[in-house]
């Protein structure tokens, strides 16, 4: 039996219902199949007022093993360092994460939010956001660089906005039955067995990718959305295309380019006006490149896969 | 196919306009995405049929352009078996060594 508690930061609750939305396992597989005790979740605990203090305190104290301290969304440290604009159970949601995540044997951080800071810390950053051992690219964060938990291990980063429902339960399972030695973690401190792929890993328009045809308009069947649209597919390290959503589809194949939701600096460029689903060029060319790609060599890649590119490259030919 | 000569022909007119010496605006060339956004949006004030309209806006050229000779044939919206501009904004026939503002890569 492990003990499983989950705290809300500044949230927008989207991991929950991803978690909730669970297939592979799913959240009740946690509690019938892989022992899991849910001690509290903002969704499914059922203790208020005194008893959920309680709780808490005896997570803390130890009187309640902590085996896994899952926290979503940001620690907010607004106003002036206090972390009075998120109370919880009578004072500052970050004084009980500081807390409680000594206490736990394992710490994981679901969503941007708790892994890097995501939205609510976009400039400027009013509500002082942190992720718990990242801001943005920062290392350190909440917890600090040095940080790690009972286990020995830092906080485990299952990024995403929202991560996937099987990204999460797959970790706390992992977790959970003891298979840690399992998880290993990239620089980022994110799961490799999710993250070293890329978003484009099975996208249904690689080829379009790679003969350069580009994808002008949302939901086009024809075309990669690299060029045009600011696809992040190439520089994004998620397995999206490889672990569906509900199992059938992703945004790319839908038609829709991947974000980078995944990456620290998600969301990119701010959100500044003209940044999102737009392809960011400077004299043409894209100012991000697909990973490990130069700009020589990108220039060559777009001149050769384009006199070698067939005719149906150029056809629409994703019909369902 | 009668699509196919009509692009043909369409081309084969927009060639002789520019080899006449039809004046089009090549400058300023497009720096950033702002830039290409509004270059965008003053072509979607033409009519679709406004083929003058599209290749001054434009800049079009029948020859490829500037230090780095850009050109239609590594541009990000050219099909290259069918000779064809797929830009929504520009939707023309055009030859492989042309260029204009929209470019790409
Ligand atoms: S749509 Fe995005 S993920 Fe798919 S091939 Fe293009 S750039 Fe890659
Ligand atoms: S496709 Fe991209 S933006 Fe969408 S969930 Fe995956 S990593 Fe995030
Ligand atoms: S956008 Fe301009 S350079 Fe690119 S294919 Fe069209 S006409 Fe040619």
């Amino acid at each position: 039996m492990a003990n499983l508690l989950w705290l809300q930061g500044g949230a927008c609750s989207g991991n929950t219902m991803s978690f909730l939305n669970a297939e592979e396992p799913s959240a009740c597989d946690l509690v019938t199949d892989f022992g899991i005790n849910v001690l509290w979740h903002p969704s499914l605990g059922v203790e208020l007022g005194d008893n959920l203090q309680k709780l808490l305190r005896d997570c803390v104290s130890g009187a309640i093993s902590l085996d896994i301290f899952v926290f979503e969304g940001t620690v907010v440290n607004a106003p002036n360092g206090t972390g009075e604009w998120n109370r919880f159970a009578g004072r500052p949601m970050k004084q009980w994460v500081n807390e409680l995540a000594k206490a736990a044997q394992f710490v994981v951080a679901i969503g941007d939010c708790a892994t890097w800071g995501g939205i609510p810390a976009t400039a400027p950053n009013p509500s002082e956001s942190q992720g718990l051992q990242f801001l943005k690219r920062d290392h350190g964060g909440f917890l600090g660089k040095s940080f790690v938990s009972r286990a020995g291990l830092p906080v485990i980063n299952v990024p995403g906005c929202p991560a996937h429902p099987d990204w999460i339960t797959q970790i706390v399972v992992a977790v959970a039955t003891g298979r840690t030695s399992d998880i290993t973690l990239d620089e980022f401190q994110r799961p490799r067995t999710f993250f070293q792929s890329f978003t484009q890993t099975g996208c249904t328009r690689n080829m379009h990718f790679a003969y350069k045809v580009s994808a002008t308009e949302f939901g086009q069947r024809k075309g990669c959305l690299f060029y045009d649209l600011g696809c992040r597919g190439p520089m994004t390290h998620s397995p999206c295309n490889r672990i569906l959503w509900n199992r059938v589809s992703s945004k790319t194949r839908a038609g829709m380019p991947c974000l980078g939701c995944t990456e620290p600096e998600f969301p990119f460029f701010d959100l500044a006006p003209g940044t999102v689903f737009k392809t960011q060029t400077v004299m043409g060319v894209p100012k991000d490149l697909p990973t490990g790609v130069d700009k020589k060599s990108y220039i060559a890649l777009t001149g050769a896969a384009k006199n070698a590119a067939p005719e149906w490259a150029e056809r629409d030919i994703f019909v369902v | 196919m009668q699509h196919e000569r009509e692009e043909d022909v369409l081309r084969a007119d927009i060639a002789a306009r520019l080899a006449a010496g039809l004046q089009t605006q090549t400058a300023p060339l497009i720096e950033n995405d702002r830039q290409f956004a509004e270059l965008l949006a003053s072509l979607r004030g033409l009519r679709a049929d406004d083929v003058d309209g599209k290749l001054k806006l434009g800049g079009f050229v029948d020859h490829p352009f500037g230090g780095e000779q850009m050109r239609c044939q590594e541009c990000m919206y050219y099909l290259v078996h069918r000779k064809w501009c797929d830009l929504p904004e520009l939707a023309l026939p055009v030859e492989p060594s042309w260029w204009c503002r929209l470019w790409r890569i």
